[in-house]
């Protein structure tokens, strides 16, 4: 069994192509799914038992089955209620609801981590609600949850290589799609776990900066 | 601790050196010597290769009966997506590919095909309604096909002969997903072989049709093997018994079965027309 | 949605429960060692280890598995579809559960391994009787977790051949043409499925020996 690597490499622009898709559908999802799941976990701390309860449901129904399912439910199953959607709009709602999900319970464990005496003394002392969580439970919050959203977004990038499956031309399926043109199947998967490698480290690494940045503020 | 260690890397390497001298031995010996054909194929690829109320059935699996029967070895199907198909041969995870796969000059250099099993000329399946009734008219219309089939490549030299291409030509990971999103309306024809789009528009004639006449080079299919020479005794064997089910009629009723009509072939395809 | 159906999904989900379990025992195994590496102190092993992880936290398990699944028999592995989801699937989470363990290591009390050490008990013996099992109890909860993402990551291993409750109903959406039904149908089996492993991790969390005093 020989390697050549040559004849995927030689496919630079359209290995690009397809990163570029990835890297757009993951921010987009992600930025989407952080303000989507940001709603529910405000939703759900202030909106009363009611809307509590009635929003646990998608959350647990979307962190309780596998992306590859809802994504096939949304793409497959949607056409037959009207919901038809080309392969990048299903990808990018598919991955924004259920990074929502994910995000939504970091939110609440954010918020449920803020000792409520603050929330108390800063009411006492003239603010309004919104003024409270503007002011008081957001910047306390944010060095919490940002580790766990770091970590979230990595994951959320590796799930985007499922979309390949739905025929979004994401990196892996055009990668993929080189290796067989190429006869080079081997190559094309290790040129792409290492395209992906590089990436979430990069994201990591980001990450890693962002919290050290965010700690020095609050310090 | 170190000993250890080593005793085991050592046991490692001892276990992948025999695997790869096990590798380069004949391939109908070991196939007879461990009594198994081990097959690849994708089951979305009706009436081929597809799971009737999960139970994986067609003309491959019947066929491959008849082929396990006379060699008196038992059978195991590997089931993947097509794309990972002809890789799973290549790394040598089975021993022949079922598929079946369009015969081309440029596979025939890469692999040893099998006598052909049926026409694969490619035609358009169109979704009953619309207004697709040449192969012409899928200009200015999105169209779909299989990822990495020829089929796909021809449906690509095809769009290019037409003044207006079509807007799109999607590529599906199964054929599958395709009519799946033919029936849905996403695109509006599945560029196919006959037989497959024939069957599946009997399926559902109320959802899809085929449009007549065929718009490929006349092609047919075989069953994909290796080409290496250790392979050659297992592909010379599985020729040998299909040669000899169309000598005596089976092939012909299994056709009849599965496709409602024969075809004509000849032994060997040598010549591939694409 | 026929009960018919709904019992061919059924009887899939058992390879979905299967591989998962076995993965995950597979895995915490890998994880045990990886986590002794890491500690070993010796330069190679600590790397292995670093390296293992980052990777496989680093690819998508889609592509970890087409890798495995394309690479093993060109080292002249020839495994099975089973024997290669087994391996992707528990060298990745052993990859998580490594990260996971870490923690749970560096909450063992130093008084304890220090009295170990004054008992006579060598590093290894240490590690194996008094460190393992304390790091094992402190992340209960984290392997709980990493059950349930395990269960969810199990609907890729089809791309090696396996067929399991996802690739179950992806055949019978194509071949029934009613996805919506059908993929709803397998996403209640894994929600229910989740459901019963979270609640019998919080059971057996309760019911485990208490956490020792810091």
């Amino acid at each position: 069994m020989s390697f050549d690597f040559a004849v995927i490499l030689a496919k630079g622009p359209a290995i690009l192509a397809g990163l570029g898709v990835t890297v757009l559908i993951w921010i987009a999802g992600t930025l989407l799914g952080a303000v989507l799941g940001f709603l529910v976990a405000t939703a759900r701390r202030y909106g009363g038992r009611l809307a509590d309860l009635v929003l646990s449901v998608p959350v647990e129904v979307l962190r309780g089955t596998p992306f590859l399912v809802q994504i096939f439910l949304l793409y497959f199953g949607g056409p037959y209620i009207g919901l038809r959607l080309d392969p990048v709009a299903a990808g990018l709602l598919g991955l924004t609801l259920y990074g929502a999900a994910y995000y939504a319970e970091i939110f609440r464990a954010g918020f449920q981590s803020v000792p409520p005496g603050h929330s108390e003394a800063a009411q006492c002392v003239g603010l309004t609600r919104f003024q409270t969580i503007l002011h008081v439970q957001l910047p306390e919050m944010a060095l919490l949850v940002l580790p766990p959203s770091m970590n979230m977004a990595v994951i959320l990038l590796k799930e985007t290589a499922l979309l390949s499956l739905i025929t979004v031309p994401e990196m892996t399926m055009t990668v993929q799609a080189i290796g067989s043109q190429q006869y080079a199947f081997v190559e094309a998967l290790v040129v792409l776990a290492l395209v992906y490698w590089a990436l979430v480290e990069f994201a990591n690494l980001l990450g890693r900066l962002a919290e050290r940045r965010l700690s020095a503020y609050s310090a | 601790m170190r000993r250890q260690i080593f005793a085991v890397m050592a046991g490692a390497a001892l276990t992948l050196g025999s695997a790869l001298a096990a590798q380069a031995q004949d391939a109908l010996a070991r196939v007879m010597e461990a009594g198994v054909l081990k097959v690849g194929t994708e089951t979305a690829f009706a009436p081929f290769d597809y799971i009737d109320a999960g139970t994986h059935t067609g003309l491959n699996v019947e066929v491959f009966e008849e082929i396990a029967k006379e060699m008196g070895v038992d059978l195991e199907w590997i089931t993947l997506d097509w794309t990972g198909v002809l890789p799973g041969l290549e790394a040598g995870r089975f021993d022949v590919v079922a598929g079946p796969a369009t015969i081309t000059k440029e596979r025939m250099a890469r692999y040893r095909f099998s006598s052909p099993v049926a026409e694969a000329t490619v035609a358009l399946l169109a979704c009953a309604k619309c207004e697709i009734e040449t192969p012409e008219d899928i200009a200015g219309k999105p169209v779909g096909s299989g990822t990495g089939t020829a089929q796909l490549a021809q449906l690509q030299a095809f769009a290019e002969t037409l003044e207006t291409p079509p807007t799109d030509i999607k590529e599906y990971v199964s054929f599958n997903e395709s009519y799946a999103d033919l029936a849905a309306g996403r695109i509006e024809a599945v560029a196919n072989s006959l037989p497959n789009i024939a069957f599946v528009a009997s399926q559902r004639p109320e959802v899809f049709k085929v449009v007549k006449p065929a718009f490929g080079t006349p092609t047919y299919f075989g069953y994909p093997g290796r080409i290496e020479p250790e392979y050659a005794s297992l592909m010379d064997k599985i020729d040998e018994i299909l040669l000899a089910m169309k000598e005596d009629g089976r092939m012909a009723e299994l056709q009849q079965k599965w496709f409602g009509t024969t075809f004509d072939m000849p032994d060997y395809v040598t010549e591939p027309n694409i | 949605m026929t009960w018919q159906l709904f019992e061919l999904l059924l009887q899939a989900s058992l390879m979905t429960i299967f591989v998962s379990a076995a993965s995950i025992s597979l895995g915490l195994a890998f994880a045990i060692g990886l986590s002794a590496m890491r500690m070993s102190g010796l330069a190679p092993l600590v790397w292995f280890a670093r390296i293992f992880i980052s990777f496989f936290r680093g690819v998508p398990l889609l592509v970890q598995l087409l890798l495995i699944f394309n690479l093993l028999p060109a080292i002249g592995l020839s495994l099975s579809s089973l024997a290669t989801a087994l391996i992707g699937l528990s060298l990745c989470t052993a990859a998580y559960q490594a990260e996971n363990l870490r923690g749970g290591f560096e909450g063992v009390p130093r008084g304890l391994i220090e009295s170990a050490e004054m008992a006579g008990l060598s590093p290894v013996q240490s590690f194996v009787w008094i460190r393992t099992p304390i790091a094992l109890r402190l992340t209960f909860p984290a392997l709980v977790n990493e059950a349930i993402l395990i269960l969810k990551a199990s609907s890729l291993v089809s791309v090696v051949g396996m067929i399991e409750l996802t690739k179950m109903a992806q055949n019978l959406a194509a071949s029934t043409y009613m996805p919506l039904p059908i993929f709803a149908s397998a996403g209640l089996i894994y929600l229910a499925i989740n459901w019963i492993v979270a609640i019998a991790g919080r059971r057996a969390e309760a019911a485990l020996p208490g956490l020792p005093a810091k």
